[in-house]
């Protein structure tokens, strides 16, 4: 056969399977494309089908708060998370979604189910001084425990994020921006509580919420 | 009356001024969302280190990957225009009389892009590049031409859910191994920029498949496979570029003349990411026709055939600020001569086989400060060829003061060259800035 015959018999191929398909697009910036699309055909090449991603640098979305997922993806949308992580990787991708879009992605997140990370490690004396953390807060230095607002199972509550079987260099991460940085202005409540941990306690809680034990 | 001397440096300064101005000009004008590609980047809205690991090209991504697998269809469809240019001066250590440009800061190359997102599952990299150095009029000036250089225009589909990941697609393009998304295929495994006017695919100069060095001068349809983030299967064929598919060699002449379109190439790699890691090992070849004069392609005993066969494989650690990428090549040619060629040969009947061994080690940090380490050695038979053995090492280290600019210096040490040990005459050094919009 010749190359031209199966270059013709390819294109007629292509062109009769059809060539745009919506339950298969990766078009930000049609409001048709369902949100379980989106999350399938371009979110999950970073945050995982399942929303586990499996690189530190992308957090893990599964069973996060819809709250919480909708107000990010608006500040990416407007440009008030200024994070490099942020606007980066999520300016553009989120500058044309309908709010209809982002509540679907929330919804579709939301049912997922987290998992503790593979292969991760941390040592017994770090967990349990981020498990002290978590629980108790930081008396002498006036830090409240992270449980308070992001509950007992580190489960979240509506605009406190979930942080269970979160990465713990993407939690260190971020509270180094809270920190150091007026970048997530939404999160403002985390620069006072950030303001006193060293780097020993955000390893050590992000080490705890890494490996979060299972109930 | 000034000398040519203090003409010639005169002239120096003012290129050099021209250069750093215009880039400086342009750096402010500009919005800050450009990337290696930045029609790309438009496309997606994301800054260049969401593809290019560590920021630098062309070493791509798992994400950057999946980009390319897909067709280039991820975002919106924006204006798919990109332009490229290249300041630089290249230096040979003890350059023969008459090295052209040698030690002079030049504008070497300049590129437009078309690229991006058609349809759905459409897309296109394009790229047609202008040399001012094409041609040597043999007086010490020099003719600039254009020509198609890479060219992939794509379908992709994706059929991803809980259970099933399979992307697939088709694509037609002008360079085997262009296609692929791993940087140690010989189409990628290469510094971004090289030394114009005398560049090279690698530091080593070795064309690793038939036709390639030239650049955009065969067409090929290629049809590949993903399976689950872990199997990568493509096959395709080669043919001359002429007829319909003459816009793929535009600007080549002579182009390459294959025979026929019975020239496959394959690639099979396996792929695992955890954690910040991802590792790659795979293989592929080619087999090729090729006519030994391209401008003659009456006579069927004057085709020559190429086999070639490599083993490749990629490690990349990728968590801020640090990237690390590690490519390891080996391929193998054997040319077997064609019947005209064969017959007045000092062996006839006997091939000549070349071996290429690369390795490639590179580091950035922030996606701002980067350096690599190669280390390159082609060995080969010498039935019916001279030695061509080369082998040696390239440094390189640069900086990336916003992402559309990216400031670099290499140095090439040879311990071979040309199957001559005494080979440090060759050491070159290579300064350049490249900007792109």
């Amino acid at each position: 056969m010749k190359f031209s015959h199966i270059l013709w018999v390819v294109v007629a191929g292509v062109l009769g399977a059809g060539c745009s398909s919506i339950e298969n697009s990766r078009n930000l910036a049609n409001p048709k494309v369902s949100a379980t699309t989106l999350a399938q055909q371009v979110c999950s090449f970073c945050h995982g089908i399942d929303g586990r991603s499996t690189n530190p640098n992308f957090p893990n979305l599964a069973a996060q708060q819809p709250t919480y997922f909708m107000a990010q993806m608006k500040a990416f949308r407007s440009h008030n998370r200024l994070d490099p992580a942020g606007y980066e990787y999520m300016w553009g991708l989120s500058r044309s979604l309908t709010d209809d879009q982002i509540k679907g992605l929330a919804d579709y997140y939301a049912a997922k189910t987290p998992a503790p990370i593979p292969g991760a490690t941390a040592d017994a004396t770090a967990i349990a001084g981020g498990k002290s953390i978590f629980e108790q807060g930081v008396a002498e230095k006036g830090i409240p425990p992270c449980s308070a607002c992001h509950g007992p199972q580190a489960q979240g509550n509506e605009q406190f994020p979930r942080l269970a079987h979160q990465h713990s260099d993407y939690i260190i991460k971020q509270l180094t921006v809270f920190q150091r940085t007026e970048e997530r202005p939404e999160g403002g409540i985390m620069k006072t509580v950030a303001h006193e941990l060293t780097r020993k306690n955000m390893e050590d809680v992000a080490a705890y919420l890494q490996d979060f034990p299972a109930q | 009356m000034s000398s040519p001397a203090n003409q010639s440096q005169r002239w120096r300064l003012k290129i050099t001024a021209y250069g750093l101005g215009l880039i400086s000009l342009l750096t402010l004008l500009l919005p800050m969302q450009a990337k290696a590609v930045p029609a790309f980047a438009r496309q997606t809205g994301q800054n260049c280190v969401a593809c290019h690991a560590g920021g630098q090209f062309p070493e791509l991504t798992p994400y950057g990957r999946m980009f390319k697998m897909t067709g280039y269809t991820i975002g919106e469809r924006t204006i798919p225009l990109s332009v490229m240019a290249l300041a630089s001066s290249s230096s040979i250590a003890n350059a023969p009389a008459g090295t052209a440009k040698s030690g002079t800061p030049i504008l070497a190359t300049a590129s437009v892009f078309l690229a991006g997102k058609i349809t759905d599952n459409f897309g296109a990299f394009t790229q047609i590049t202008f040399d001012p150095y094409a041609v040597d009029n043999g007086d010490g000036s020099f003719s600039g031409h254009s020509n198609a250089d890479n060219i992939d225009i794509r379908f992709a589909n994706h059929i991803v859910g809980d259970k099933q990941d399979w992307i697939y697609g088709v694509s037609l393009n002008n360079n085997p191994s262009l296609t692929d998304p791993w940087n140690s295929a010989a189409a990628w495994m290469q510094y971004v920029p090289v030394p114009s006017p005398t560049s090279s695919q690698f530091i080593d100069g070795t064309a690793p498949y038939p036709g390639f060095a030239s650049g955009g001068n065969i067409a090929g349809l290629n049809a590949y496979l993903y399976w689950n983030k872990t199997v990568y299967a493509e096959v395709g064929t080669y043919r001359t570029a002429d007829r319909a598919l003459s816009f793929m060699t535009a600007g080549v002449n002579p182009r390459t003349q294959l025979s026929g379109s019975n020239n496959p190439y394959w690639r099979l790699a396996l792929s695992h990411e955890w954690g910040p890691h991802n590792l790659m090992v795979g293989t592929s070849g080619m087999v090729a026709h090729v006519y030994d004069d391209p401008t003659d392609t009456s006579d069927p005993a004057s085709v020559g055939r190429f086999r070639n066969t490599g083993i490749d494989a990629q490690y990349q650690y990728i968590l801020d600020p640090h990237t690390v990428t590690a490519q390891l090549a080996y391929m193998r040619t054997e040319q077997t001569y064609s019947d005209a060629m064969s017959a007045g040969q000092l062996n006839p009947g006997l091939s000549d086989t070349n071996i290429v061994t690369r390795a490639k080690l590179g580091y950035t940090y922030q996606a701002k400060y980067g350096g690599s380490l190669s280390l390159f050695n082609l060995t080969g038979s010498t039935n019916n060829q001279s030695d061509p053995a080369i082998s040696g090492a390239t440094y390189e280290a640069f900086y990336i003061p916003v992402q559309n600019v990216r400031i670099g210096a290499q140095y090439t040490r040879y311990n071979k060259y040309a199957g001559a040990s005494n080979a440090s005459d060759n050491n070159s050094t290579f300064l350049y800035v490249w900007f792109a919009y």
